[in-house]
Formats: structure tokens, sequence, C-alpha cells
């Protein structure tokens, strides 16, 4: 590849703290790459674990779901059943051999845009590492 | 009218000023956004949250016939109130916004101009996909309990619950030790004014128990709370006295004759003064009602006291020492909650080089505080090493106070400036001069932070007091000699100015000791869960606009719990804590989440996943008719429901969906942003 | 083993009661190595009634994929009980069904069959090969007996049991109202070798695996037609609002629709294999969920469908759970 290979993530991030905790970080103009692309969701009990497989067919190379402190979930306890869950779902993904480097979570809380920015720089480094995902991408078709 | 079913969307793209554009190319990304599907207009502006950016919305919402509309700027965060509202000004449902966050999350984290520019691209286009499903919700409102639960019972808790109860509603204060007045109540004197503090609390402090609008539960803990913002329901634990509150006179004579009187160390005094095991912590208290400690009375803790049985009872004239006094629960209802919890001082535990455990002449700025009290230990008087019953001692000739002790200091974990040391301490000093005009006074200093009204000028007095201040942050205290009759104590230190390395001898220490966050300050996370800072202090929603409020609806933060702060800073905070409580109350009205779970009966198959995940026992299984059927499915309270969604995730058939979170919604962003640009 | 006199008396029985609407066991099949579910609505149908190791369908299935007919105006919806034939493995079924309030306790009649082994019907046709004729057999300590209309063949059990078989820790029923036959002793146990075997594969050599297997799938659903825990009123397989996976039978799909329903059995599936032993295409679906297992038993300490009064484990969870790779 003459190109350097850029990675595509796509990441999930609860509004009360992870979504705030990136504002921060934009707030104190503290740069990370541009790699990441959020969505907001309220809580990251809302993510959906087949959201990841749906973001990886599409042509992601790498997700991150990012929530609260476990103790700290806006809603009381969203954050603990996200863990559970994406915990699993990383486990299936891998089965499947789908690099677990590219299912990623993290606590950000609203005050740790520091932190955000080592997320999602971290992420983009383990994601470039394994190359692009196309194992089960899907093909995108014009009709 | 607006046809929602065939999207017209109205894409606007903000340069905030310099902010946006400056990085990203606004014109490509109009552009680009005026090519998606069900764009109808695409335009930019400087500021769209000025007044001429939302008229330009509120025009083509008119003209134009928009029904959908997506904002490119700043955080939803920040502004999506504010266009929510311009939707609803210009009569279309205000959830038909989508908000593209190319501010913080695109112009100001990225340095090059292209990349940005194409996560603008792709983060606008998300919107419009999300768009295209958006959905009209209908937003309710709900009554608001008029009364707040004020805890905590400092000047901060003291303020906000008199200007509430003051504005004609209930408050209900509940304090966990005996007596309201917190840590203002245990100062001598406040800088840089030199008012004594008792004098101006004690006042307030007998208004708080005397109000007709404020029910007062002292010696009393916040043990549940549930509900939300307007409706909260608390449960609160009045510990047992074993003292007849309504009886009790406060004559003291239980204390006086009290087998342990004078030999349990006082917490209002720091531990440097004692009391009884029935006891007022200190003459001012209020409610002027004694206490017995159930862990230090021996009648409680042991079962026997005396041979001829507890000497209080003996003397109690109105008989109101009940040994099987029990905790009382009180619950009650509350629209408003305000959280006063306030602050502990660093533990010097964490710092042991200073030698403050082992010599009694190393003191905290809050020990000094009580022993120059005319309230405290001494009666006022700056004396030392005296013995149990009080008597000899020594006044110190060479004074040395030191600053940032478990401030501005790493190495014990908090990096931020306690912001009232400097000043505590050079009103110590003055006090100090005051009472010893001949003793040799030293204050070292890191950098003295003099920024509040009259502190400069105050600092200043000090100094011309004769106050020497020394730059150096001492690496050790200890005792010059094993005499125990010597009470010099070395500090060591480095004169940072003329880099001359120092053994400062002194016969009193005193440290500029640090506000920390409350030890216990866990419980009131677990019960309101608030965010922390990472000083560890409670997150207030927004460090510049918002200080008060909290991200939960109805919870409001006053005082020190918030960040360090002086008396007139907590007050003010109080005050403006005060009055948001009583926006919701005066209004009395409040809107409850719009965005909550909706069930597709039809599709649910009543397993009951999303009612054991529902953190806010919003969803319950009711008896559906399906064909002839009866068969469970799932129901949501709204009133109840807080669209977290959690609920969705655990859904197996996607019956249950937070409105504008829902499935459909979310996976085409994903589709967006998944592919790559 | 069981007497399938007793049996059938016992479903004779039970047909008769008024408040039991319909019995689901097995019967023979006209031919091959897997006997045919039966569902008998009257007592004197109850003579077709087997049991023996051909028996491996999971009846269990059955109750919850009973589509719930529109009840006419004026008429009462039928209300009466379903009884049901489980072996072991079945019944963690009914145990899960009853955690996920499929339906109640009292809906179901159980009739427990103690079980020490059902034939894989692939294994038996590599032994045998295919047959149009009927099958009988019977199972003891070290062998099986195969009748392949009459010729008697008899094997190590290990050579053609089901491997849920070959580890099975629960021969005898978790839930049953009559018990047909004595309890047998466990004689086998979990130990997870065929996942560790699987993970000595590196993620390519994992996925070239499943992209081979995945690509096979043409979609008939069979999988999940058959699950006992794959009752939804409409599958989000099949929902067109929204889309989750599209309908073409790409390796990308195929593969997003096994992870879909690998992740909806997560600590769901109690693991009777009927997914595997339908598939018209033999795509290992087990390995799937054979992964799911273990890790909600290492991860979580949960076993599904062996406690009716447990939490679902999605829908639970415990403070000190594992976050070991969260940042």
């Amino acid at each position: 590849m003459s190109e350097e290979f850029e990675p595509n993530i796509v990441a999930f991030l609860c509004n009360w703290c992870s979504y705030a905790g990136a504002d921060l970080a934009g707030t104190s103009r503290t740069h990370y790459l541009p790699n990441v692309k959020i969505i907001r969701v309220m809580c990251s009990g809302r993510v959906n674990p087949l959201f990841l497989v749906n973001a990886l067919q599409q042509g992601a190379d790498g997700v991150l779901i990012s929530g609260c402190h476990p103790g700290d979930c806006h809603y009381l306890e969203g954050n603990f059943f996200a863990r559970r869950r994406f915990m699993l779902m990383r486990k299936l993904l891998e089965h499947v051999g789908v690099d677990p480097a590219r299912v990623n979570m993290s606590w950000v809380s609203a005050s740790e845009g520091a932190k955000f920015k080592d997320v999602v720089d971290e992420v983009v480094t383990k994601v470039k590492e394994v190359g692009p995902m196309d194992q089960f991408r899907r093909r995108q078709i014009n009709w | 009218m607006v046809d929602s079913l065939r999207p017209k969307i109205g894409v606007y793209i903000c340069h905030c000023g310099i902010n946006i554009g400056s990085v990203v190319d606004v014109p490509a990304v109009v552009e680009y956004a005026s090519k998606l599907p069900g764009v109808a207009v695409s335009r930019e502006y400087t500021y769209m949250c000025s007044d001429p950016g939302q008229n330009l919305v509120k025009e083509d919402i008119e003209k134009e016939g928009l029904n959908r509309v997506i904002v490119a700027s700043c955080s939803p965060r920040m502004h999506e109130p504010t266009f929510r509202k311009t939707l609803k000004d210009a009569g279309l449902n205000p959830y038909y916004l989508e908000m593209a966050n190319i501010r913080e999350q695109c112009s100001w984290v990225h340095e090059d101009h292209a990349e940005a520019t194409e996560k603008a691209k792709k983060l606008v286009e998300a919107a419009v996909a999300k768009a295209l499903l958006l959905e009209a919700l209908e937003e309710k409102e709900v009554d608001v309990i008029p009364s707040c639960l004020v805890i905590g019972a400092g000047i901060a808790g003291i303020q906000a619950a008199l200007d509430i109860a003051d504005a004609g509603f209930k408050v209900y204060v509940v304090e966990k030790t005996p007596s309201v007045g917190g840590h203002m109540a245990q100062l001598d004197k406040t800088f840089p004014t030199l008012d004594c503090s008792a004098c101006i609390l004690t006042p307030k402090m007998v208004d708080v128990a005397n109000h007709p609008n404020i029910e007062l539960m002292t010696y009393s803990q916040l043990e549940e709370i549930s509900g939300y913002v307007g409706n909260f329901k608390a449960k609160i634990r009045k510990k047992a006295r074993y003292v007849d509150f309504d009886r009790c006179t406060g004559c003291g004579v239980c204390a006086e004759n009290c087998r342990l009187a004078g030999r349990i160390p006082n917490e209002f005094d720091e531990l440097i003064g004692n009391r009884g095991a029935i006891y007022l912590p200190f003459p001012q208290a209020v409610p002027a009602k004694y206490t017995i400690d159930p862990e230090r009375c021996l009648q409680l803790s042991k079962g026997k006291c005396g041979k001829e049985g507890p000497a209080c009872v003996a003397a109690c004239g109105p008989g109101c020492i009940d040994f099987e006094q029990q905790d009382e629960i009180v619950e009650i209802e509350c629209g408003t909650v305000i959280v006063a919890t306030g602050y502990d001082v660093f533990p010097m535990e964490k710092k042991p080089e200073y030698g403050w455990a082992e010599n009694d002449n190393v003191l905290t700025g809050l020990e000094f505080e009580r022993l120059v009290s005319a309230s405290g230990p001494t009666g006022g008087k700056p004396i030392l090493g005296r013995d149990k019953k009080g008597e000899g001692g020594y006044e110190p000739k060479k004074v040395a106070f030191i600053h940032c002790v478990g401030s501005r200091d790493k190495s014990v974990g908090n990096e931020y400036c306690s912001r009232v040391c400097c000043m505590y301490l050079a009103k110590q000093a003055h006090l100090i001069r005051d009472k010893l005009p001949d003793a040799e006074i030293t204050v070292f200093y890191m950098d003295v932070r003099a920024f509040g009204k009259g502190f400069e000028e105050f600092y200043d007095r000090v100094r011309r007091e004769g106050v020497r201040y020394v730059r150096g942050n001492p690496s050790e205290i200890f005792k010059k000699s094993a005499d125990p009759e010597d009470h010099t104590l070395i500090v060591k230190v480095e004169d940072t100015l003329t880099g001359t390395p120092l053994e400062y001898e002194s016969d009193l220490v005193v440290l500029g000791v640090g506000l920390e966050p409350r030890r216990d300050i866990r419980e009131i996370i677990d019960l309101f869960k608030l965010s922390q800072s990472t000083d560890g202090f409670f997150l207030e929603a927004h460090p510049k606009l918002r200080p008060v409020d909290t991200a939960s609806d109805g919870v409001f933060l006053a005082g020190c719990c918030q960040g360090p702060k002086d008396i007139p800073d907590t007050v003010a905070q109080a005050k403006g804590a005060a009055s948001s409580a009583l926006i919701l109350m005066a209004y009395g009205k409040v809107k409850v989440e719009a965005q909550v779970s909706v069930v597709n009966p039809d599709e649910c198959r009543g397993c009951g996943f999303c009612v054991e995940v529902c953190p806010f026992t919003a969803i319950e299984l009711v008896d559906e008719n399906r064909m002839g059927n009866i068969v469970q499915v799932a129901k949501v309270n709204e009133a109840l429901c807080k669209g977290c969604g959690s609920c969705a995730a655990a859904c197996l058939s996607g019956a249950i969906q937070p409105k504008s979170f829902k499935d459909e919604q979310i996976l085409p962003q994903i589709a967006v942003l998944g592919v790559k640009p | 083993m069981v007497d399938e006199k007793k049996l059938q008396d016992k479903a004779r029985e039970t047909l008769s009661r008024d408040d039991v609407r319909r019995l689901i066991g097995w019967k023979r099949s006209t031919y091959g190595y897997e006997a045919a579910p039966a569902v008998l609505t009257d007592a004197s149908e109850a003579d077709q009634l087997i049991f023996d190791p051909t028996c491996v369908q999971n009846p269990a299935s059955f109750i919850s994929l009973e589509e719930k007919k529109p009840v006419p105006r004026g008429q009462e919806p039928d209300t009466r009980k379903i009884a049901v034939m489980v072996k072991g493995c079945d019944s963690r079924a009914i145990v899960q069904q009853l955690v996920e309030k499929a339906y109640n306790r009292d809906d179901v009649v159980v009739l427990g069959i103690p079980c020490i082994g059902v034939i894989d019907r692939r294994k038996a046709e590599k032994l045998f090969g295919e047959t149009g004729k009927q099958v009988k057999a019977k199972v003891d300590k070290e062998k099986v007996a195969v009748d392949i209309g009459g010729d008697v063949k008899t094997v190590d059990r290990k050579d053609i049991l089901m491997d849920k078989c070959l580890r099975c820790r629960y021969p005898n029923p978790l839930v049953s109202d009559f018990l047909l036959g004595d309890e047998v002793e466990k004689w086998a146990d979990d130990d997870f070798a065929d996942v560790d075997e699987f993970e000595k594969m590196t993620p390519e050599e994992k996925w070239k695996h499943w992209d081979e297997q995945l690509s096979k799938c043409i979609r008939c659903y069979s999988c999940k037609s058959v699950c006992p825990m794959c009752y939804c009123v409409e599958c989000v397989v099949t929902q067109q609002k929204p889309q989750w996976t599209r309908r073409s039978t790409d390796i990308s799909e195929n593969a997003a629709y096994h992870l879909q329903r690998a992740w909806h059995l997560a600590g769901r599936c109690i693991e009777c294999m009927e997914c595997q032993r339908v598939c018209p295409v033999d795509i290992p679906i087990m390995e799937l969920n054979r992964k799911m297992t273990r890790e909600v038993k290492e991860m979580f300490d949960y076993e599904p469908g062996v406690d009716a009064e447990a939490e679902p484990l999605l829908a639970s969870y415990n403070p000190q759970d594992p976050e070991d790779y969260i940042m």
C-alpha cells in the first residue's frame, strides 16, 4: 500500500460522561486523531451489542463504547449491563476471527477530556496495527 | 401544515465565529449537505445561536416548509435546548432537530483542515440520516412538590434553607451532627474583615431552627431517595439521641454529672478539647439539646454506669434521658434537593513528615481555630501543653505557619489549590500577633494568593504587623530534643528566594491544611448518582454556566461540596442554589423527559428482561389481549422513565425502544459513519 | 431404560385429564435415525409414543412455538395445559423458558425421562450410511445397539451419540411432574475441550473456517425455528424496520445473521444442539454457542436453564464483573 492505512472507528458515547468528556477535550483544544466518529446515545447501556456487528459490517475497522465509570452511571447501573454485554460480545467476535483489538471499551468521565484523547489515540493505534477489517464487510452495491 | 411524511430537511452549518470556520471548510460542507437525500435547504451562518441565526431557521421553516432541521455547530449538550426552542417558536415539533457536533468534536480537536472538513461532512451526513427518521415527541409537564430538601446545615445549607423558606416554601434540613453550623461554627474570626465567626453565624443558626417553613432534622441522615425532579421521596433516619428532644431544656446538668465528663475528645474542638458521653458539641449549638454518644456512654455501650446507675438520669430534672430510645425513620416528599455537605480538612496521616501525630504543638489550621476561639478548650488563650485537668502549659514564643499542606501537592494526590489557606493563615498569624505581641511569627509559603476583595490589603497589613513571610515549602518538622520539657520544633526548609537551607526553630507550628471532599462523599454519590470532578468534589452541570446544577435534574450544589471556597463564595453559591430550586418550585411545573421508551405490544414477548434492567422500575408487565389470547407485555410508566435505553439493548425482539434513540434511528448513523470516506 | 408401556400408560392418563390440551413426545419415524415428534390430543393415540436413543428432537421447542390462534368473538381462549416429555437436556429449555416468563409452570405438565444418550444422525450415517429403513436403538453403559430394519449393529456409544451426550451433565430432568423411569447416573462431564481446541487457531484460521462454513448458509432459518429459546413474535432478523440484516445470502449478511443468533442465545443457550442438528448445509453452529456458554460460565459463573429462579444473565450484573480490556 502506498498510502498509510487510516482506520475508521465508530464510537458510541454516553451523553452524561463520555460525550461530555469528549466535549471537554474539545473545549480544552486537546488534539486527537480524526479517525473516531462519535454517535451519541443517552447511556452506554443503550448500546445494543449488535450495533458493533453492524458497524463492522458497514465498514468500520473498529468500535469504541464509552460510558461513565462503574458506579457513576447517570442512570444508576446502565454501564454495568453494558460492561457485561461487551465483555461477551468481544469474545464472540474473537471466536469468528475478529481481532479483539477492534472492540474497545472505556470509562471516561465528564472531567476526563485528556483521558478521552488518550483512549482515541490508543484505539486508533491498535486498530491501525491490525489493519483493515474486511472479513464480513458489506459490499456497497450501486444499483 | 408540516408534511411529516416527506422529509424536507434544512441544514445549517455554523462558523461559530472562527471557532469552526477557521478549521473546517464550511462552504464545502454546505455544498456536500445540499446534495444529501431529503435536504431542501443548506446554509451557513457566522453564529447560528444568535438571533439572526435562529431567525434564518425560523424563516426557512415558514417559507420553505422545512420539517426537519440539522444544526451543525457546537455540542448538543450546549445548544440543543436553544435550537429546540427555535423550532418550537416556528411551529415545528422541537424533536425534529438533530445536531452535528462539528466544534467540540471536530474543529477544536483536529488540526488538519482537510481531515476536519471530511469528518464534518460525515457528521452532518449522519445527522441527516438520523433526521429522516426522527419523530415528533410530546413534551409533558408534571407538578413540582413545593418543598426542598437541604442536606447539610453548614453555612451553605443554612443560607439556602433560609432563602427558600423566606420565599414561602417548605424546607427540610437534614444535618448529620447534633448541631447546625458546620465548619464555620468552629472558626474564631473570619478573614479578611476579622468578624467573629460565631457572632455572624449564630443568628442564622437560630433562624434556621425557628423558621416556620423549616423542619430541621439534626443528628439525622438521608438513607434513601427515589423519584425524579419535582417528585422526590426521601427516607431520613433520625438517630436516637437518648434524650427526649422536646423536654430537654439544654441546662447541661446532665453533662456536668456525666461520669465521663471531660474525658472524651470533642469532635467539634477537633479533638483538642474534651466533652462527656452526654454532651452539647459547643455552647451555642442549635438545637440546644443534649445528645448521648452511644459508643462512649457506659450505660449504652457496657450496659452499666457506676454503682448507682447513670448519673445523668439522676441529675436531669425533667427526666429526659431515655436509654430505650430508637432511631426514627421519617419519610418526606420534596420537589427539589440542595446538596450542601461541605468538606473535610486534609488528613495529616497522609503527610507524616510534618510530625503532626507525634507533637501536640503541631496543629492543623482548624485545631488552631479551636485553640484561639473563646468557646474553645483554652477559652481562647493560645496555651499549649496543658495537663489533663487543663492546668499548666506554656505560651509559644516562636510560631511557624506552613502553606499548602495537602493542596497543590501531587504527592498526596491533590493538585488543586484550596483557595482559603493563604488567607486563613494570614488571619491566624494576625490573631497570634494580637494575643502574643512579642512572639516571633514566620510564615512559610509557596505563593501567596490574595485574590479576593480586601485580601491583598489584609495580607499587607499582616506583614506590616511584623509577620515574616519566607518562601519555602518545608520538607520535615521534628522535635529538637527528646527532653519532654523542651517543646522546640525544627522546621526544615529551604528559603527558595535566597537558596538558603534553614532549620527554623519554633514552639508552635500551624499547618495550613487544605480542603478535601468529604470522606463519606460516596454515600451522597450513591444516593443521587452525582459525578465527581477529578479533584473528587461534586461535578457541576457546566463549569461556567451551570455551576450550581448537577446532571441530576432538581438536585443542586452549594458550598464546599462542589469545590473549596471561602464563606462569601459559599453564601453566594447557596443563594444561587436556592434560586435555582425556587425557579422550579415557583413555576410549579417541570417538563418530564419526552425521550422515553415505548413498547410495540405486538412484538413484545413478555420475557421481562426490560423490567429487570430498568433502574427506575419504570417498566412492568401487563396483560394484553392479543386476538383473544391474554399475553403479558411490557408497559412503560412515562413519568418514571428517564430514557436511558438500557431496556432496548436487553430486548431481543426490538419491541422496546427509547424515542429519538431507536434502533432504526441509530442504524442509519452507523451506516453513514461506518462507511469509509 | 424407560419402559415404553409405562410411558404410554402415563401419557394416556395425562391426555385423559380435562386440563390437558395436548401431549408432545416422540413416535417412530418411517425411516432414518431420528424419531419423529408426536403431538397428540387424544388418549387413544398414546400407544404411538416411544422413547429410545433415536428420540433426539427437543419437544420443549414446541411449547413456545405453538401459535396462539385468534380466538373468535364470544369464545374463550383454550388455556388448558400442554404436556411434554423431556430428556435431561430438553428440560433445561423448560427451565430457561420459565426464567423468561414464556409461560407459567402451571401451564405445562412435564413428563421427565432420564436419558443416557441419543444418536447423532450424522455420525450414524457415517458409520452405516443413509437409510430408508425404520431404525430402533438401545443404549447401555458402553454400547449402542442400532436396529436398522432388523439388522442390528453394535457400536461404542462414544462413536455414535450426540456430542452433547458425551459431555452431558444433566442426564436427569431438572424439572418434571412425573419421572418416567429411574434416575440415571451421570457418566460424562464437560471440560470445554472442543472450545479449547478451536481456540488454538489464529484469528486468520478462525475466520477462514467461518468464511467457509457461513458461506454455505442458505438462510432457511431452520436453526432459529427449531431453537426452543427463539420464540419472539417476529424475529429481528426478518423485521423490516429496522432491517438489521439484508436478505441476500452473501458472507457479510450470513455472518451478521449468525452472530446475531449466537448473541441472542448468549446466556440463554441450553445446548440441546437442535440448531446444528437441523442445519441442511451442516454448519457447525454449536461452535458459536459453545464459546458463549464457556465464557458465560467462566466470566459470570452463570449457567442458563438450571435454575428457574435465576435472573437472566444479560438482564443482571455483578458490580465485580470482569472488565479486563476496558480502558
